[in-house]
């Protein structure tokens, strides 16, 4: 089924589930709130006003979706393929200390954009360049990528925390950080607006991605691959290689993730800075059913979620954990919504032909 | 010819069992619109080997299937011992004393042997291997088995792991030991030890039973044959008739319960058969192949493919011929020998060379290898030509030129959909299959590969793969057309070739096509010794 | 006796105790998990199970100042994900790695939510004191007698149930009906094994090991809870339990060895040779890159590590 149809309505069950595994994890978060002694309505109330309907809230909430946004396309890309990218968190970070240098470098020296476009690839290649390690294990030794990719994002807390107290420090200051950009250096405003053009950024991303699934001959063929990569060899398609470049290219989302929140919130990369978007991509990726338009709304809800979890935090005594807390439900949430959905398709419909064991992508991208 | 169904009560020869030890009355089984065993009898004997013979699809595994507690019958009755039994899983089998080796075996290669032989065994918490291995070692001494208890399975050749597989169900006191074409795997020295083993279970009073399609093998092992032809029982040759017959008597007897009373391919509408043959498309030279678990599956094989033919391959399942497809597709690497295809060697240059060379292969596994379930019937329609115009230029798909493309090969072909973009899960298998045959055709190949395009098909759709499959060949391209219905390969082929055992063994021009004869090639790999020899 | 004015017997001592103790929460969580994996489970949850452990098993011992019921606490707080993991994959079917990285993040947010509702993210201490016991003459020897026999009574038992497992994983009808689930689970279906009763009783068994490992960490070793305070040592266990070829006998040694690693940066630092804790910090990590690469193709992982089971589906 061609992108448009998914979205045209025919098959609306997928997004029944994830919305569904959403309010049920409101609910069990609710009634968690209760028991330890909290007025989950209120808190609800304050995390709706303060993310959504509160001006401030809202620039917040869009500010808060670049990173993800851009951080999820890659891992999209990923994902429809059936490679496991679980080192979304340190690809992150090496793609923001390696444009944060970058920007250092640069900044005053060239116009503005020019270094915006230069931090970027640095993110880019940053991300590619720690997602490379793992496929080339990948390639030359067998070894499946959930593990490699999960270590990689210890290797890289450390490696980037030496970095800045080390070589890309910036010797004026005593903390370990690079040299900060200054704010005039930083992404500009969308006019009219107190957002920076990163969500702009996400938003060419995710369009990019949809583009190529939609679009592409090797988006094509990294579908055929993630359903099923059997037929894939039977059609001919080089598997080995498009996975490869899958992992890669969603590596290097991650790194201009990581560029984004350097030039559009911190303005410099600093040691044991992980905010921890992986983790939040990789739910979000898959409540959106790996489907790529359907990201841009959920990424609005996620970043809408940690913003408003923050003020939660703040007037409601709820502590921000609750959001991750929240992210773990919908997750759990949605495995039982896949089983039921699945129970429910092999109800109604024919007898179900594909092998619901063979790949683990089939869980999300058979009903889509 | 079918009825010497019931059989009286045989003389007993020394040492043997009065009763008979299990009989099954009237079973039926039905899967969908097949009816796979349709009011079968059969009766086992302690101490007699019993053969079950029949063609792929005859019903011989459902019934085994049927008795082993796998199915429960839609009709019918087993007696155990004379008593009603209710076998409701395999295990219900194994504890009342019925148990089977599969084609598969059931054994957990890390394992030892003798923990694959407890395993499942209902004693303590604690593992007390003592008992059980000292009568182990007593088992495969008796069973020849140069092996110790200890000794990981996967260590083990597939002739031992058999027979480990034997002395596990009889290690649980089993008195009907059921074997599902047990010689397909094992190399003919391993085939004969085998045998020995049989005779002496038969010696202790066990009721051996084995399903198979060998012949020969049938008539050197067992004391009665019952032959099953599209699920019903058609005759049974009990002792007193194969001792009073020779061999090739009995031999004959039973292809004629097998092939016999066929209507004659000549004439048939299918079949056009141009005269003369055409230039040389595919050579395949000595060509060799692994099969997936490694062992030889396509052996020194060599063919020409000619303009204008259908060259069907006949022969029972598992004699490589799925291999032989996946080779000349590229999809298998060949261990030695070449391919040619109009004269250029591309052996194992890989599927995409040797599509783009103008093979095409529709392979038999349409919904686990063909096609994309999750995707839409128009993509499914270009998985192999996504990269070439008019469905891309440089990275870019032309989706109207996908859905016009698939639109119209939904057209030609009759594929019964809503619309292109329908998933593809929602198509029947016969519309499933027209679309594959319609991608490869699409892609206008000099040699189109078929690996049992009609298998699950209704009558009307499978004449359609076949005329199609025809009028490629009537177009000046050739066919390769692997079948194990035997009845349309003789339809629609020009020349016809066996495969036994990894090997073409015969290839019989059209005109000489002679069933018995083909018939007695796909079950034994020889022909009749009598009338030849 | 000094080397550039280092005491080698502090620094081998300090280094040997500090890696040993190091070494039991990996123990203890890859001893437990040799059974998921053999079962088939690809237990990327153990994270999040150890974490939990961390968290309940810290919260029972502050609360009643008992190790004992504080390592229940963390047995409980490993037993209860492991659960919800194995209702998901097992009965429910859905894809393990899906579950075990929900049941991580749950965790990671669960523990973090109550740690900063009931301690407001204060770094308190849990009253409790594991005895240690001091075996004599052995204890007195030089550099091993302090770090090996003088230590706490749980030091022991953890380290007692490695051949406690390795029998239960060889010489035990559970033990053997697990090592064939996950091999083939038709297999031994058809042998009479009980596939789904297995496999819940091995995650079971992961679960209650992840938690008492994390226990273990929280109130045996450090007394503490911190947020994410496990950071990746789950994963780390997983791979180990890969790396020790489900041996729990080579799991031991694997646990041993990268426990040293971790312990490496300590013992310098308390002799004085300044080093990057970053460099040691990552040590771990990348140790167990190279030993996955080191191994590779050497070690067969379980032929159905990862796949749901349901019967007729072959």
């Amino acid at each position: 089924m061609t992108e448009r149809a998914r979205l045209s309505g025919m098959s609306l069950t997928p997004l029944v589930s994830s919305l569904v595994a959403i309010l049920m994890a409101f609910v069990i978060g609710g009634i968690f709130l209760e028991a330890t002694g909290k007025d989950a309505l209120e808190a609800y109330r304050i995390l709706i006003d303060r993310g959504l309907l509160s001006n401030t809230g809202l620039t917040e909430t869009l500010k808060k979706m670049a990173p993800l946004l851009i951080a999820s396309s890659g891992l999209l890309v990923a994902l429809r393929a059936g490679v496991w990218n679980i080192g979304i968190d340190g690809q992150f970070m090496v793609g923001a200390l390696f444009s944060a240098v970058t920007g250092a470098a640069l900044v005053g020296d060239v116009p503005d954009p020019v270094m915006w476009i230069a931090a970027f690839a640095a993110g880019f290649i940053g991300g590619v360049a720690w997602a490379l390690i793992p496929a080339l294990l990948r390639v030359r030794f067998g070894l499946n990528e959930i593990i490699t990719t999960l270590m990689m994002n210890y290797v890289a807390l450390n490696v980037t925390a030496w970095l800045v107290k080390g070589p890309a420090k910036d010797p004026k200051i005593v903390a370990p950080q690079t040299r900060q950009i200054p704010l005039e250096h930083r992404l500009p405003k969308i006019p009219g607006s107190d957002v920076h053009i990163g969500l702009l950024v996400g938003l060419v991303c995710i369009i990019l991605v949809a583009i190529l699934f939609r679009s592409t001959v090797p988006g094509f063929m990294l579908d055929v691959i993630g359903r099923n990569r059997r037929a894939a060899v039977h059609a001919g398609i080089p598997v080995a290689t498009l996975m490869v470049v899958a992992l890669l290219v969603s590596g290097g989302f991650a790194g201009m993730a990581g560029a984004n929140d350097v030039f559009g919130v911190q303005g410099l990369f600093k040691g044991n800075w992980n905010p921890g978007y992986g983790f939040t991509a990789f739910a979000l990726v898959y409540l959106a059913r790996l489907n790529s338009l359907l990201i841009v709304p959920f990424a609005f809800f996620f970043s809408f979620l940690l913003v408003g979890g923050d003020s939660m935090a703040r007037r409601a005594d709820v502590p921000t954990y609750f959001i991750e807390l929240l992210e773990g439900l919908m997750l759990l949430c949605f495995a039982v919504a896949v089983y039921l959905e699945r129970r429910w398709s092999q109800r109604t419909a024919r007898a179900a032909s594909s092998d619901p064991a063979t790949t683990s992508l089939a869980v999300a991208g058979e009903s889509e | 010819m079918a009825n010497d169904a019931l059989t009286p009560r045989p003389p007993l020869p020394d040492g043997r069992g009065g009763e008979p030890r299990v009989e099954m009355l009237g079973i039926s089984k039905r899967f969908g619109p097949v009816l796979a065993n349709d009011n079968v009898d059969l009766t086992l004997w302690p101490g007699e080997i019993h053969a079950v013979l029949g063609e792929n699809g005859a019903g011989k595994t459902t019934l085994m299937n049927v008795l082993s507690g796998m199915y429960q019958p839609d009709d019918g009755q087993i007696l155990l011992d004379g008593q009603p039994a209710v076998i409701k899983t395999p295990i219900d089998a194994l504890e009342q004393g019925i148990g089977t080796v599969y084609q598969h075996f059931t054994l957990v290669p890390n394992l030892s042997v003798i923990e694959n032989v407890v395993l499942g065994t209902k004693t303590g918490f604690r593992l007390d291997l003592g008992n059980a291995e000292r009568q182990l070692q007593t088992m495969l001494a008796d069973f020849a088995l140069n092996t110790t208890p200890q000794t990981e399975v996967r260590h083990l050749s597939i002739g031992q792991r058999q027979r480990i597989e034997i002395i596990k169900v009889l290690f649980r006191g089993t008195r009907v030991l059921l074997l599902d074409e047990p010689t397909s795997v094992l190399t003919p020295v391993e085939v004969e030890g085998l045998f020995a083993i049989l005779r002496r279970l038969r010696e202790q009073g066990v009721a051996v039973v084995i399903i198979t399609h060998k012949l020969d093998e049938a008539l050197d092992l067992s004391d009665r044959i019952t032959v099953l032809r599209q699920g019903r029982k058609v005759g049974v040759l009990d002792p007193e008739t194969l001792a009073a017959s020779d061999r090739e008597t009995s031999r004959l007897r039973i292809v004629e319960l097998m092939f016999g009373g066929r209507p004659s391919s000549e004439g048939s509408d299918v079949a056009s058969g141009s005269a003369a043959p055409g230039e040389t498309l595919l050579t395949l030279s000595a060509i060799s192949a692994d099969g997936d678990r490694g062992a030889p599956a396509v052996k020194n094989l060599s063919l020409d493919l000619h303009r204008g033919e259908v060259f069907g391959i006949a022969g029972v399942d598992g004699n490589g011929q799925k291999e032989l497809g996946e080779v000349i597709a590229g999809q298998r690497r060949s261990t030695s020998g070449s391919l040619a295809i109009d004269g250029r060697t591309l052996t194992n240059q890989g599927v995409s060379a040797i599509s783009r060379a103008g093979i095409g292969y529709v392979t038999d596994d349409r919904l686990g290898e063909g096609s994309v379930p999750g995707q839409s019937v128009a993509e499914n329609a270009v998985l192999k030509t996504i990269g070439l115009a008019p469905f891309s230029r440089k990275f870019w798909l032309n989706r109207k030129a996908i859905e016009r493309h698939a639109e119209a090969l939904i057209e030609q072909f009759d594929v019964r959909t809503p619309s292109a973009s329908t998933q593809l899960t929602l198509l029947s298998g016969g519309n499933i299959q027209k679309l594959l045959l319609a991608r490869e055709l699409a892609m206008k190949p000099k040699v189109l590969v078929c690996n049992k395009p009609t298998y699950g098909l209704d009558i009307r759709t499978a004449q359609f793969v076949l005329k199609t499959l025809r009028e490629q060949a009537n177009d000046g391209n050739a066919v390769l057309l692997i079948s194990s219905e035997l009845d349309e390969l003789l339809d629609v082929s020009d020349r016809l070739g066996v495969m036994y055992n990894g090997e073409l063994v015969a290839i019989f021009e059209r005109g000489e096509f002679d069933v018995e004869t083909i018939g007695q090639l796909m079950l034994t790999g020889r022909r009749a010794t009598g009338v030849a020899a | 006796m000094t080397l550039n004015g280092i005491d080698v017997t502090d620094f081998l001592t300090a280094m040997l105790a500090t890696g040993l103790l190091r070494a039991v929460p990996l123990a203890i969580a890859s001893l437990g998990d040799v059974f998921a994996q053999k079962a088939g489970l690809l237990n990327l949850g153990i994270e999040g199970m150890m974490l939990s452990g961390c968290f309940f098993g810290f919260h029972a011992a502050y609360k009643t100042e008992s190790v004992v019921l504080g390592m229940l606490g963390g047995i409980a707080g490993g037993l209860a994900m492991a659960l919800l993991f194995g209702f998901l994959t097992i009965h429910l079917r859905v894809d393990q790695v899906l579950v075990g990285l929900a049941i991580t993040i749950f965790a990671a947010g669960l523990t973090g939510y109550l740690f900063r509702d009931w301690y407001g993210g204060q770094n308190v201490a849990a009253n409790v004191r594991a005895r240690s016991i001091e075996i004599p003459l052995l204890s007195d020897i030089p550099i091993i007698g302090p770090a090996i026999f003088h230590r706490q009574i749980i030091f022991y038992i953890c380290w007692a149930l490695v051949p406690v497992f390795a029998w239960l994983l060889y010489r035990t009808r559970f033990g053997l009906n697990v090592r064939a689930v996950g091999e083939s689970p038709f297999a031994a279906d058809a042998a009479g094994v009980n596939v789904i009763r297995t496999r819940y009783l091995a995650i079971g068994l992961a679960g209650v090991m992840a938690g008492f490992a994390g226990a273990f960490l929280a109130v045996a070793d450090l007394r503490i809870f911190t947020i994410g305070m496990t950071v990746g040592q789950g994963f780390i266990a997983l791979a180990i339990t890969m790396l020790g070829g489900w041996n729990p006998w080579r799991i031991a040694a694997g646990a041993i060895l990268f426990g040293m690693l971790n312990a490496l940066g300590d013992s310098l630092q308390i002799v004085g040779v300044g080093i990057r804790t970053e460099f040691i910090g990552m040590l771990p990590y990348i140790g167990i890159m190279l030993a996955l690469v080191v191994l590779a193709g050497k070690t067969q992982l379980p032929a159905s590590l990862g796949v749901p089971y349901a019967r007729g589906q072959r």
